[in-house]
């Protein structure tokens, strides 16, 4: 709310400085005095007086009513029908788009300043004609803004509501379009302002805008560059009104597009860089242990509310040729424990504490380059979306190369005939052909197959993927477990495997870490952990689970937000067992068969 | 029971309509049939590319269908006026998929909620706030929630406000497309179950829009399966699930992971589907199909009935053993 006090306080008293013009006690701004012709200061007139004797300040502040009165009302005007156009073209589509959108690209052929002159000479120079001079060559930037933003919102699912809902289309657009767009129109809006205040000099200057001797920017501009020499300052205000205007015309709109969207009103949007505190500076305390182990890992992240702890003294371990799956729901962090164990933390995410031991190495102490060293090769990440992951520009067979080449010192021949072999591996049909297409040819089940052949490519001894399959339908999710499942088995990887699905858990892990508001709440081996759950979270996600023999009405509530987190046992607000005891923070116990669980009640609750 | 929603025969495509559009086609839909008793759930499934969302569109008159017939409550409404078209708005709903993007970002929810009864003028401007709160608590939702922006909220209670807006208007019909699938496992049972004590208490009859057999199962009384725009089978919920007759059933349900553990004799499917755009003669099915033979790409199945009620689309039923 502070940055829009001062654009707009301006930009008010600008206007009602202009509008005010007759009322305030100024000398005329036409009446001529040659015996005082280009006088500094004076008394009555402070900024001086023109080539003819005329005031410059009253010259200003009437000049403002031109030059502010000719902007606004033609950006208004081109606002106003350009808008119109865009949202039938936008909306209608068919014949009304076709229409719409050739006119406004024959009005954008012609070059703006050639159009203005010629719409001037004929119908002569005058404050009338600028406006729709003005408004014209205005009008199909709103235009083609509006029809492209209302394209947009018309494909959301809101609108579609609203058109459920049996609304009529004016309704639609005023209430539920034009809303939505208003924001880009209101900086679109400012920008058609500032530029026809400058149009108007420009042609005022030339002679061809407002009439002398009616006092205007542009004219003064052109007044004072004959009388250069002798008197500068005559240029410099003008200009400076000019400069000023614009300025805080675009600022007021960059302000308004922020206050009108009730988004960006609750976060504040203050964002510090954080500077990365480095962890662990002491040696790796046990010799290098294959496979990957992370103990006590914290990190925090500073957010407008304050600082947050989406990961909380977390540790696991995960053995070669194993599969451990690390199972919760959003924000329970456990994508950014996967991101930790690649170092690919954003900057913004501090690490407070803990070590990531990955071949005797703390992987959280790695520069840059040793750990892009060991990315892609010895670790590797199989995201969720591979259309994001992968590179649309390029085909898909040289983006394994590249990753192949990245890493060894393998000829261009022997790379495509290992792409080609990883191609065969992951199951893809006809891999010579498929090597040259673009991401965006294949099927989604086909790019998956291509991201999990890239991440192959180097014999990496771990595996980090971030639900796989989540994006997949089931026929093609059933295709691709199993494909991980033979991988895991036949080059005896490390699979840590991040995922909100207990049944996939159930299909594929070995082990399982459960999460819940960046903590880990019960581990154990798959098997067991699912057929004796030892904490109420795991239980209750177990009977919430569709397929499970009694689905419930779910866990009531919802997961806490990280900044109010409450002061006891994180999942106490909604667990059904929860008691006074519960307001302590629980630790993590190992349990007598190496399973843990963090829950005071265990033994009251699961005997 | 008498019919609600009667599609019969339903066709639609997209794309290759425009003057400059030479692009194929998809065809989303091509003469499926599909029938809503009154208080009726039916499910929907099938993967993407299968039409489903694209059928509760039209079953909606939110799309208009390239060919077929369209009836609710026994009359039909393709050519309707628009003052007819406003009287069946009320009458029927729909509950979207991404509890995000389905919420107007600019509007408190209280109004959106509002939207409805303004719209059909249900409810004097004076009584509409106490409607608003009579709405949000039948959704599980506290009255005072109204004055707040869609932002403000979870995904759960975003999708329990774009409940409350589909039924301010009373409507005896509703379409839940997908609903669940973006939420949390432990969001998703509580909004199956709100569902689900929603239909009992209102009578609704809905067609529930789902990848998820497991979420099917547990909500409907009927269910339609759909494979590149063709019904593959239909059926009872029990029957379907218990002794699924079609190939392309029987693959999906074990597709499915469960908890019990790795899965299932291996019933895996060969490859992806096919485009919608250029689908394969005969049988859509058959190019990834076990049991298919020369006669499958000969001609398109026709559903025939197994038991009461209980309809696949394939000319080898009789010779694939029983599960």
């Amino acid at each position: 709310m502070k940055r829009i006090a001062f654009p707009a306080a301006f930009v008010a008293a600008l206007v009602l400085t202009a509008l005010a013009a007759p009322l305030l006690d100024l000398p005329d701004p036409i009446r001529q005095d040659i015996a005082n012709r280009l006088a500094g200061a004076m008394a009555g007139s402070p900024l001086g007086r023109d080539e003819f004797g005329r005031d410059v300040l009253a010259r200003l502040i009437w000049g403002a009513r031109a030059s502010l009165g000719v902007a606004f009302a033609s950006a208004a005007l081109a606002c106003l029908v350009g808008v119109t156009l865009g949202l039938i073209g936008g909306w209608m589509r068919g014949l009304g788009e076709i229409l719409t959108l050739r006119l406004v690209d024959i009005v954008l052929c012609f070059p703006p300043i050639l159009l203005a002159l010629l719409v001037v000479t004929l119908l002569g120079p005058g404050a009338g004609t600028l406006i729709l001079v003005l408004a014209v060559l205005y009008a199909p930037g709103f235009a083609r803004l509006t029809y492209g933003e209302v394209l947009s919102v018309r494909a959301t699912d809101y609108v579609e509501a609203v058109r459920a809902l049996g609304a009529s289309t004016p309704r639609i657009l005023t209430r539920t379009v034009l809303p939505n767009i208003a924001g880009p129109i209101l900086v679109q809006f400012s920008l058609a302002v500032a530029a026809a205040v400058v149009v108007e000099s420009g042609l005022s200057f030339l002679g061809l805008g407002v009439v002398p001797p009616t006092p205007s920017w542009g004219l003064m501009i052109r007044g004072g560059r004959t009388t250069m020499a002798q008197a500068p300052l005559l240029l410099l205000w003008p200009c400076l009104a000019l400069t000023l205007t614009i300025l805080a015309m675009n600022l007021l709109c960059d302000a308004l597009r922020d206050a009108v969207d009730p988004r960006a009103r609750a976060g504040g949007g203050r964002r510090r860089i954080v500077d990365r505190v480095l962890p662990g500076l002491f040696p790796a305390p046990r010799p290098a242990a294959p496979g990957l182990s992370i103990s006590h890992l914290s990190v925090e992240i500073d957010t407008p509310k304050g600082t947050i702890r989406p990961v909380d003294d977390v540790s696991l371990s995960v053995a070669s040729g194993e599969t451990l799956a690390v199972v919760g729901e959003s924000g329970s962090g456990k994508t950014l424990t996967a991101l930790a164990t690649m170092g690919l933390l954003d900057p913004s995410v501090r690490v407070v504490a803990g070590q990531v031991l990955f071949e005797g190495r703390d992987l959280l102490t790695l520069d840059e380059r040793d750990l892009r060293a060991l990315r892609g090769k010895r670790i590797a990440m199989i995201f969720q979306d591979p259309m994001t992951a992968l590179n649309p520009v390029m085909r898909v067979g040289d983006q394994i190369v590249e990753a192949i080449r990245a890493h060894s010192a393998a000829g261009a021949r022997a790379a495509t005939d290992r792409a080609l072999e990883l191609f065969r591996r992951v199951g893809i049909a006809d891999p010579e052909k498929r090597l040259r297409v673009y991401p965006h040819e294949m099927s989604g089940g086909m790019r998956q197959r291509a991201m999990i052949a890239m991440a192959l490519a180097n014999n990496p001894v771990l595996l980090v993927a971030d639900e796989p399959t989540t994006a997949l339908d089931a026929t093609v999710q059933a295709q691709i477990l199993d494909l991980l499942a033979d991988l895991r088995r036949d080059t005896g990887a490390a699979l840590i495997f991040i995922t909100h699905s207990l049944a996939v858990v159930a299909e594929i892990a070995d082990q399982v870490v459960v999460m819940y508001a960046g903590q880990i709440v019960e581990s154990g081996p798959v098997a067991a952990v699912f057929a004796t759950p030892r904490h109420p979270y795991t239980a209750a996600l177990l009977a919430a689970s569709p397929d499970s023999n009694d689905p419930s009405a779910g866990i009531p509530g919802t997961v806490p937000a990280l900044h109010a987190l409450p002061p006891g046992c994180r999942f106490a607000p909604r667990c059904a067992h929860a008691t006074d005891a519960c307001a302590t923070p629980p630790v993590l116990e190992v349990l007598e068969d190496g399973r843990e669980s963090r829950c005071v009640r265990r033994r009251e609750i699961f005997g | 029971m008498s019919a609600l929603v009667e599609l019969e025969g339903v066709s639609k495509s997209f794309g290759g309509e425009g003057w400059f559009d030479r692009t194929k086609p998809v065809q989303a839909l091509r003469g499926v049939d599909m029938r809503i008793a009154r208080g009726e759930a039916l499910g929907v499934v099938g993967e993407s590319g299968s039409g489903k969302s694209t059928l509760g569109r039209v079953a909606l008159g939110l799309l208009e269908p390239n060919a077929g017939q369209v009836r609710f409550d026994g009359a039909s409404v393709g050519g309707a006026s628009p003052a007819h078209w406003r009287a069946l708005r009320r009458r029927m709903q729909i509950v979207f998929q991404d509890p995000f993007g389905s919420l107007d970002p600019r509007r408190r929810v209280g109004v959106q909620i509002a939207d409805g009864l303004a719209i059909h003028d249900i409810v004097p401007a004076a009584a509409r706030a106490a409607k608003v709160a009579e709405l949000l608590g039948l959704v599980g939702l506290p009255p005072e929630h109204g004055d707040r922006f869609p932002h403000e909220f979870s995904g759960g209670q975003r999708q329990r406000i774009g409940i409350a807006r589909a039924l301010a208007t009373g409507p005896d019909f509703l379409v839940a497309d997908e609903p669940v699938s973006a939420l949390d496992v432990s969001i998703q049972a509580q909004i199956v179950g709100l569902l689900a004590k929603l239909r009992a208490e209102l009578g609704l009859a809905m067609m529930f829009v789902s990848h998820d057999l497991r979420v099917v199962r547990r909500l409907c009384d009927r269910v339609q399966v759909l494979y590149l725009g063709r019904t593959m089978e239909e059926g009872p919920a029990a029957r379907v699930f218990e002794s699924p007759a079609h190939p392309y059933t029987r693959a999906l349900l074990a597709a499915a992971p469960r908890l019990d553990g790795p899965r299932r004799a291996k019933l895996l499917l060969r490859g992806d589907p096919p485009s919608p755009s250029s689908p394969p003669s005969g049988c859509v099915f058959r190019t990834r199909c076990a049991h298919a033979t020369a006669e499958c790409a000969a001609a398109v199945p026709a559903l025939r009935e197994i038991s009461a009620g209980h309809k696949a689309a394939c000319v080898h039923l009789e010779r694939i053993p029983p599960l």
